[in-house]
């Protein structure tokens, strides 16, 4: 099992892949916080977490699976934190921090199911799906959840939205609807109407699915 | 205070949609501008010199804009004349119990540096949800006069004349957090000097991602600097994952919140309609109305089957008071258990009635059936009957003029008064005439000529047959629009619409097209894509047939058969669906998202309607009466020289042998480019000579009418389509749309022939 310096290293070699795709070691020794990063990445490649080809940094099979699980747990304490906790941002990342090496398998599932098997963190980066999100049952209603799946009457905030379109994002902010906001869902069909304070809004089934909710 | 000459300034009205600006406007400039209960309803600027003030302040009404980073094409215009070089003072107008969007508008203002009058208008529905703004402190914060009022009412209009020269900069600074910031003020240095308007402004709608500002700001700064600009937001975005844009609309929106939940104060009052007025409603008028829509859906379905059954059928009788019967009861216990319990006003359950997933589709057909035999029936049969025989009458036969009566119904007697002994003014005109020339004189001809008389025809045409039901058409679409209705139509033909590539927010230029696809076609701006523009401007011109146009052809199909009128709805829609379905796949482009505020369901304002109407029926005439005129020339040209007899030579082969007509219908097919229900007409003409005693064949008139209603627009309204799309554009669509709306006939012939 590694130990938390070695998963912040983990960690940190798969968030420079997701901007850059690309790890030169230089770069990452550069980054890692601890002053004995050298050793401790050597530990790794020891390990066979990692290895190094020509002057760059990459993840093994073994490592990558890793980093993975620490990523998943990083980021869903984020969310634990940010949507049912409302911690202060600041708070959120250090506490995210430490959370990630003390979750096991089991309490990091339930806080996924109980945040409704989210797919991205409060500053938008994928969350690593796990086995549970695989088997998340419809039945289960969970806290966090798309608006499309909200019944006419209920009342919920809106936690975040996710969405592949810049446009929709600048149109349901400029609206006004966004993180934060309280609304009720009137109904259904023919279209999702939502009341967001006195404002009736109407809205199609693909902008219903990207605002993701908490129940009240 | 900053001492301002008061003719160096100009006053501009920006807010979010449907919040009153264009009533505001017509109470500071005593101008008219269009105003409904409907988003987007501006389109265009509009001027005009305030009347206070000492006369000289010129008002400027824009687009309703929820964002000053523009969206769609109404919005960039309300942002543009922002960022216009002079002097300024704004009166933005908010909807008061709607403050916070209101103040994410004014933050952007106070961005750009521009003096402010906060308008919270709609005062009254504030006080009604029970809620109240502290108006005190919240001018103190923004440190900008802030003025209520009810603008529909003329309430606190007099203190925004007097707030208006005092305009200030809110006082609403949004720090966007470091990283933002620092490229604020690296964009800042590129900009320094170059531009006239707010740096800092200027410097957040670019890291937005504000394309068209981009495009405009290219001959002031150089490529160099533009890219540099492009790599400091591409350098702050790789932080975040969300775009920029949003972050900073975030930041924004939080800034906002906290504002207004220091100056607002919600007493939740439950609003409540009168114990009487809630009681007539339940036990009486519901029941009743339903029965109604039951026994006449019912109705309406019978009449088309109407053939199939024995005449004097027992059915027919039953029938509708059964479903009448069962609607009533349902639905009135359905209401009574819902909401009867449920403290909300009237207003708000029809507002739920008419979004309703099943009983929303019914009320349409009702809806459809009143505004049917109002404008169909009552105005292009009752009232065009009586202009055009009675009041204007033909040239050289006396009318013999009509009575004064009054029709009782129920008891179905009618008293006349008195007999009106009046010709017709063509009749009187053509004695006049007579007495200087004889009938057959060429000048004779050109005005009173029976088939193309400058007076006969295109005067006689635009204001005794257009007239009355393009005004009625008004009528019931200004009601539609104010009570809330049309919106709430969006909702429902959201996900058909789609399907044609458009969104539910189409439903207002399909509607209006109904009434004059003239003036539709300049509404499809309100739409959000090029893409939905084009497939909206095409749709019109080829299947929304206009109300004079299809006043004519249901008045001339409903005497033959119910049923051929269901054939030919039914054609047409197939029609609109299936090339909408096919340009929205063939055209390129994202599907755009249907994200629609509904604006609250109300009493529509009498007065409103009323002057609505006559302003949109006075547009209409100055627009349409000089293209009847200058049609009805160009026909008279083109007979006296013989082009038409050529036309019609050239087109006899593809009418006759192709559609199965007369050849002289060819005659009507060309008259339709200048006024499609004139085509109509005069296909009518000929079919009802050809069929003699024999009597018209339906098959001949349901194909001539379904090809002259996908024919060729207008010619007023091919003109507005070269405007808004350009020469290419329209030209395309006229290519298509001629041999497509001649094969459909010819396809719907050859099936016809089947049966």
């Amino acid at each position: 099992m590694t130990e938390p310096s070695q998963e912040e290293i983990l960690e940190l070699i798969w968030t420079m892949e997701e901007e850059t795709k690309r790890v030169e070691k230089d770069s990452l020794i550069k980054k890692i916080p601890f002053p004995t990063a050298e050793e401790k990445l050597n530990a790794l490649i020891n390990e066979d977490y990692v290895k190094i080809v020509e002057s760059r940094v990459e993840l093994t099979k073994k490592g990558r699976a890793d980093a993975r699980l620490v990523i998943r747990r990083h980021r869903l304490a984020e969310r634990l934190l940010h949507d049912v906790l409302e911690v202060k941002e600041d708070v959120m990342d250090s506490s995210a921090c430490k959370f990630e090496h003390i979750l096991d398998e089991e309490v990091t599932a339930s806080i996924c199911a109980l945040l409704g098997h989210p797919v991205t963190c409060p500053h938008g980066k994928a969350i690593p799906p796990g086995a549970c999100c695989e088997k998340a049952n419809k039945d289960i209603r969970p806290v966090v959840m798309p608006l499309s799946e909200l019944k006419s009457g209920d009342k919920a905030k809106v936690s975040y939205i996710v969405t592949k379109y810049h446009g929709r994002l600048d149109r349901l902010s400029s609206m006004g609807l966004l993180p934060g906001v309280q609304i009720r869902l009137h109904q259904r069909q023919p279209s999702y109407v939502i009341q967001m304070g006195e404002t009736q809004i109407a809205l199609d089934t693909a902008i219903a699915r990207d605002i993701y909710v908490r129940l009240m | 205070m900053s001492k301002v000459n008061i003719n160096d300034y100009k006053v501009a009205l920006v807010g979010n949609p449907n919040v009153g600006k264009s009533v505001i406007f017509g109470l500071l400039t005593g101008k008219y501008v269009t105003v409904s209960n409907y988003p987007g309803t501006t389109v265009e600027v509009s001027r005009g010199m305030c009347k206070g003030l000492g006369g000289g302040i010129e008002i400027i009404d824009t687009p309703g804009a929820n964002s000053l980073i523009p969206l769609s094409e109404d919005e960039s215009v309300a942002r543009d004349m922002l960022l216009e070089d002079y002097t300024k003072h704004i009166v933005q107008v908010a909807d008061a119990k709607n403050l916070r969007r209101g103040l994410l508008v004014t933050s952007q203002l106070a961005e750009m540096g521009l003096p402010v009058v906060l308008v919270l208008n709609m005062w009254d529905e504030l006080l009604d949800r029970g809620m109240n703004v502290d108006v005190e402190v919240l001018q103190e914060i923004l440190g900008a006069p802030v003025v209520k009022t009810i603008a529909t009412h003329k309430v606190g209009i007099n203190a925004l004349f007097h707030a208006i020269p005092i305009a200030k900069i809110p006082n609403l600074p949004i720090d966007y957090g470091s990283l933002i910031e620092e490229g604020i003020s690296r964009i800042l240095k590129i900009l320094q000097g170059n531009t006239t308007v707010n740096e800092r402004a200027l410097a957040i709608m670019l890291l937005s991602g504000d394309e068209a500002l981009e495009e405009k700001l290219r001959h002031k700064l150089t490529d160099g600097s533009l890219a540099e600009i492009k790599r400091i937001r591409d350098g702050i975005q790789s932080h975040f994952s969300n775009p920029l844009s949003y972050v900073i609309n975030i930041k924004r929106a939080n800034m906002v919140d906290a504002l207004v939940d220091k100056v607002t104060l919600t007493i939740r009052k439950e609003k409540e309609t009168h114990p009487a007025v809630r009681g007539i409603f339940f036990y009486f008028l519901v029941p009743l109305v339903s029965f109604f829509m039951g026994y006449k859906l019912a109705a309406l379905l019978m009449y088309l089957v109407s053939s199939q059954l024995p005449s004097g059928s027992i059915l027919t009788l039953i029938t509708p008071l059964a479903v009448g019967g069962i609607l009533s009861l349902w639905s009135s216990l359905y209401l009574y258990v819902r909401e009867y319990k449920a403290k909300v006003t009237i207003a708000e359950i029809l507002g739920r009635i008419t979004m309703h997933p099943i009983a929303a589709f019914p009320l349409l057909i009702i809806i459809l059936w009143i505004i049917y035999k109002l404008v169909g029936e009552f105005g292009a049969g009752t009232c065009v009957d009586f202009f055009e025989e009675k009041v204007f009458g033909r040239s050289l036969i006396p009318s013999g003029g009509f009575d004064l009566r009054v029709y009782i119904p129920f008891i179905e007697k009618t008293y006349v008064f008195t007999h009106v002994n009046f010709d017709g003014f063509n009749y009187y005109f053509g004695l006049l005439a007579q007495k200087v020339m004889s009938k057959d004189n060429i000048i004779f001809e050109l005005f009173l000529n029976e088939q193309s008389g400058l007076v006969r025809v295109g005067l006689t045409y635009a204001i005794a047959i257009v007239f009355p039901i393009v005004g009625f058409f008004f009528l019931a679409f200004g009601i539609m629009e104010d009570s809330g209705y049309l919106p709430r139509l969006a909702v429902m033909v959201d996900k058909v619409f789609k399907r044609i590539g458009l969104n539910g927010k189409a439903v207002l230029p399909m509607v209006l097209g109904l009434g004059c696809d003239t003036m539709a076609t300049l509404t499809t701006r309100i739409l959000n894509t090029k893409k939905e523009r084009i497939i909206a401007t095409l749709l019109l011109a080829l299947a929304i047939p206009c109300s004079a146009q299809l006043g004519v052809i249901s008045s001339v199909l409903g005497k033959v058969s119910g049923i051929y009128f269901a054939i030919y709805v039914f054609v047409i829609s197939i029609q609109l669906l299936l090339v909408g379905y096919l340009s929205s796949k063939v055209l390129p482009g994202a599907p755009s998202d249907f994200l629609m505020e509904i604006p609250p369901f109300r009493m529509p304002k009498l007065s409103n309607i009323f002057i609505k109407t006559f302003y949109r029926v006075h547009w209409f005439l100055k627009e349409a009466v000089p293209l009847f005129m200058l049609g009805t020339l160009a026909l008279f040209v083109a007979t006296k020289v013989g082009i038409l007899a050529f036309v019609e030579r050239m087109g006899t082969p593809v009418t006759r042998d192709f559609l199965g007509l007369p050849a002289e219908t060819t005659h009507g097919f060309i008259l339709g480019f200048l006024r499609r229900d004139y085509g109509a007409v005069s296909i009518f003409k000929t079919l009802e000579e050809k069929g003699g005693s024999a009597g018209i064949d339906p098959k001949q008139l349901l194909v001539s009418l379904v090809v002259i209603t996908l024919f060729i627009p207008c010619l007023a309204n091919f003109l507005v389509m070269i405007k808004e799309q350009g020469v290419k554009n329209a030209f395309f669509m006229f290519a298509f749309i001629l041999p497509y709306s001649i094969l459909v006939g010819g396809i719907l012939r050859v099936i016809l022939q089947r049966f």
